[in-house]
């Protein structure tokens, strides 16, 4: 350990190095497209116009720094958030602050960092259906964002320190002669090392090095008399542990790095584009850089592989995804579409914030295109269109936005402006065939094109990104 | 446009099978019901039922010392056994009995009776007994936990009403959802998106399936659309909340749904005063509504898929109270009905005079974790050791 730490890392080379555009991949609409629907919640006509101009280097560093949106970002997004924020920590009714998380993603400045909270939820799956504090819940999702890319030690322990967690995972049973193994579980499985690396002598000495870490008066709480302190072996190291000790154990252990990039992987890349060598790569560099979050995600998003055809169009669009990429595409800020209609979309296609399923989170990738929720997205799409049935006054113009840029002279013009917008491709033959076929005559009309973007995004191919 | 049949005809589907979702493939290799095919719907009678008159012992001397005002004549009772009969309002469930569908199981409970509406159904969502074990799991979402994966990547299990799911379903890893509104099933688009999602077959697999999946959910969308105005096959529910309820998950299985365990609650049994007309009605409507819906199941041809279970969170006391009502007691009846389930009347009647002496109400006959153990074994097919956290002698309440 010692020694990786004192080398100076390396440079990254393989798939990870940075890309270049090239004939193979060029840096054209798709990878403009592909950049913020993986790396954001997708991007208006004219964000893409610009990357597509500026070049990949402006454009990530855009992306990275939480300045990638150039529209629908309210001035006083801040203020606005944090009275959001607070009115519904205060109020009893959660789906308040699901409207807030998705007020944050949809007109907030920094999209990517949203995409890291909501990992973040994801790797330390936590229900407010146990927790039953929103208070808590909205802490959690603030400490998931201040450390979103910091080093993972920062965020490991402000979450474990943190009531939301210790309520979820039975930390204030857990004390002296009565173990609970819950956190000592979780924390081993599926917040560092994952299954495999640990034996189950391991997650009940686990248990007793965290007790006496509870929660008093909604505030993290370490009560010695409550603490077994006796002697315990963990991961094969002896001594008096304390919780703070077992929290570094984990965070030195090999393994962690290499779940941290199974879940970095998860999010920016596609299904079974990276190899184990890629992960193992991206893990030795986690490891050689203090577990840095924030490089992880600079890279991945810089590489080759990130950008390299077999990437693109190759990743499940979340829910999430899929409802806030659409606003944003389609431009609905003004007026808005309502936050708490559109967290119950989410919802409804299977991602309800705050309440993931179990502690494993959200299994994601196909899993998410279930029976209901493929329904649910075609719905969705046509609901976005229509207006009324996300809470704003009327439908949507589609004609005008695609006048506006330079598109909709004819119903093949729309579909064409469409297909680009929202995965980035012109639509090929047989596509544009289906869509003429399902829209008939109408696409020219302001009904018409409507119905042609809600088909576009009900359609397999909008189904990833 | 593709239909799903043309679709189930196609040979590539086939070619594809092991990356096709699980109900189109089975349905496509008309293999027979497999045993992960196996569903449970589970009714939680809510706020404790009065299981002292939902199953008479007519015979013991203590029902009529005990009750004055809500005794149930005799001969008004529908037959069980001799010592013991039904409510008048469950002529359907004496039904059941009289064909072996229906398993009634006297004097369940655990040891100590809490009286908490809120504790008692505790320990029964979590199967387990020190509260400090309590962590917000249940039985079956424990045990999905430890069987293979839904086939279709439905739910694992389906609370059918409004709320978050409830314990008894949560697991660590299955995945428990609800479904309060039935349109969520139903397409609602402006443009037919069948049309859009294309017949060319993309070689890389990622896409074929997104294509196989839309297929597939929009075909089950069509058929809960056709089989919503077919009339149930001539099931009559009643129209009460229960009886919606019921007919939604037949619907769901009939449209092919791989979700095992359903689970839904008929509310109102805590009747702490003029009980009679209150309890009467409700047992009429769970007798009305659970026969529909086996109805419906046998001309479906499901009956040999599907049983329902029917617990509640206590029995009443065995004296009634002031206001011709009762109040919280201990042990109580449970019911499981279906084709698949051995019938008859199962363990004894407790006596209502030689009561507890630690509470002074019923005794404790069957541990409820032993028909837990059963369902979970016997049917469902799932280890239930973990899940109950412990081993439970099964009580046969299935046919071999």
């Amino acid at each position: 350990m010692n020694k990786t730490l004192q080398r100076k890392p390396a440079r990254v080379e393989g798939p990870w190095a940075p890309y270049a555009p090239d004939d193979k991949a060029p840096w054209d609409l798709r990878r403009v497209v592909h950049l913020h629907r993986r790396g954001g919640f997708a991007a208006t006509w004219a964000e893409l116009q610009r990357d597509l101009k500026d070049g990949p280097k402006a454009s990530l560093d855009r992306v990275l720094e939480g300045k990638a949106r150039s529209e629908g970002v309210p001035e006083n997004f801040e203020a606005t958030a944090r009275l959001l924020a607070d009115a519904a920590a205060g109020s009893r009714d959660p789906a308040r602050l699901k409207a807030w998380w998705v007020y944050r993603m949809l007109f907030g400045p920094d999209a990517l960092t949203e995409r890291l909270v909501l990992m973040w939820h994801n790797h330390f799956a936590t229900s407010n259906l146990k927790v039953n504090d929103l208070s808590a819940m909205r802490r959690q999702n603030e400490i998931f964002r201040e450390h979103a890319r910091a080093p993972f030690a920062k965020l490991l322990n402000a979450t474990v320190r943190d009531p939301a967690l210790l309520l979820w995972l039975d930390a204030q049973v857990n004390r002296k002669g009565h173990p609970n193994e819950n956190l000592g579980r979780e924390l081993m499985e599926l917040f560092t090392l994952g299954i495999g690396h640990y034996t189950e002598k391991d997650v009940k000495e686990a248990a007793r090095a965290l007790t006496g870490w509870t929660v008093v008066d909604e505030a993290f709480t370490d009560v010695p008399v409550r603490h077994d302190d006796g002697e315990k072996t963990i991961l094969g190291r002896q001594g008096h542990w304390k919780g703070a000790d077992l929290v570094k154990l984990l965070l030195e252990h090999p393994a962690t790095a290499n779940r941290l990039a199974f879940r970095l992987c998860e999010l920016f890349m596609g299904e079974g584009t990276v190899d184990a060598a890629a992960v193992k790569a991206l893990a030795d560099g986690l490891r050689e850089r203090d577990l840095d979050i924030g490089w992880a995600v600079g890279t991945m998003l810089r590489s080759r592989a990130f950008f390299a055809e077999a990437n693109l169009g190759r990743r499940v669009v979340g829910p999430v995804e899929y409802v806030i990429g659409s606003a944003r595409a389609l431009e609905l800020f003004e007026p808005p579409s309502s936050t708490l209609v559109l967290a119950e979309w989410m919802a409804r296609l299977g991602q309800d914030l705050f309440y993931p399923p179990n502690v494993g989170g959200w299994p994601g990738g196909r899993t998410w295109l279930t029976t209901r929720a493929l329904i649910g997205r075609a719905n969705c799409a046509a609901a976005l269109v229509d207006g009324a049935r996300v809470g704003r006054p009327g439908p949507m113009d589609a004609l005008a936005l695609a006048r506006r840029h330079g598109h909709g002279k004819d119903g093949a013009d729309l579909i064409t402006f469409c297909t680009k917008l929202l995965v980035g491709v012109e639509p090929s033959v047989a596509w544009r065939e289906r869509l003429d076929k399902a829209l008939g005559k109408e696409a020219a009309g302001a009904d018409g094109a409507r119905k042609a973007v809600a088909l576009v995004l009900a359609m397999p191919e909008a189904q990833l990104a | 446009m593709l239909s799903r049949r043309d679709f189930l005809k196609s040979s590539t589907l086939i070619a594809l099978a092991p990356t096709v979702p699980g109900f189109l493939a089975r349905t496509a290799r008309a293999a027979a019901p497999q045993r992960d095919g196996r569903v449970l719907v589970v009714l939680q009678l809510d706020g404790g039922n009065d299981g002292i008159n939902t199953v008479v012992p007519f015979n013991d001397e203590g029902y009529a010392k005990y009750r004055k005002t809500l005794r149930l004549a005799k001969e008004r009772l529908v037959k069980a056994d001799g010592k013991v009969g039904l409510h008048p309002s469950l002529g359907e469930f004496g039904k059941l009995l009289e064909k072996g569908q229906l398993a009634v199981v006297q004097g369940v409970g655990y040891p100590n009776p809490n009286r908490s509406h809120f504790e008692s159904m505790k320990i029964w969502h979590s199967a387990r007994l020190d509260p400090e074990e309590r962590t917000g799991l249940g039985w079956l979402g424990r045990a999905l936990d430890e069987g293979p994966r839904i086939s279709d990547g439905s739910s694992a299990s389906l609370l059918i009403g409004g709320g978050p799911p409830p314990p008894a379903i949560r697991g660590r890893r299955a995945v428990a959802s609800a479904l309060e509104r039935p349109e969520e099933f139903a397409l609602d688009a402006g443009a037919d998106p069948r049309r859009a999602i294309g017949k060319d077959d993309p070689a890389d697999d990622l896409s074929a399936f997104v294509r196989r999946s839309m297929l597939d959910a929009y075909g089950t969308a069509d058929r809960l659309a056709q089989i919503s105005r077919a009339k149930d096959d001539g099931a009559r529910y009643p129209g009460s909340e229960l009886g919606n309820r019921l007919q939604l998950v037949a619907r769901l299985l009939k449209a092919g749904l791989g979700t095992r365990v359903f689970y839904t609650l008929q509310g109102g049994y805590d009747t702490h005063s003029a009980q009679i007309f209150t309890h009467s009605n409700l047992l009429f409507d769970m007798n009305s509504a659970v026969k529909a819906f086996l109805d419906d199941m046998a001309a479906s041809k499901l009956a040999d898929r599907v049983t329902v279970l029917m617990f509640s969170e206590f029995g009443r006391t065995v004296k009634e109270n002031g206001s011709a009502g009762t109040d919280h007691g201990t042990s109580g009846p449970v019911f499981l009905a279906g084709a698949p389930v051995k019938g008859g009347v199962v363990g004894t009647a407790q006596s209502l005079l030689d009561l507890d002496p630690k509470h002074g109400d019923l005794r404790v006959g069957i541990d409820f974790r032993r028909i837990y153990a059963a369902v979970l074994e016997d049917w469902l097919g799932l280890p239930a050791k973990t899940a109950l956290g412990g081993t439970f002698e099964r009580l046969p309440l299935f046919r071999a």
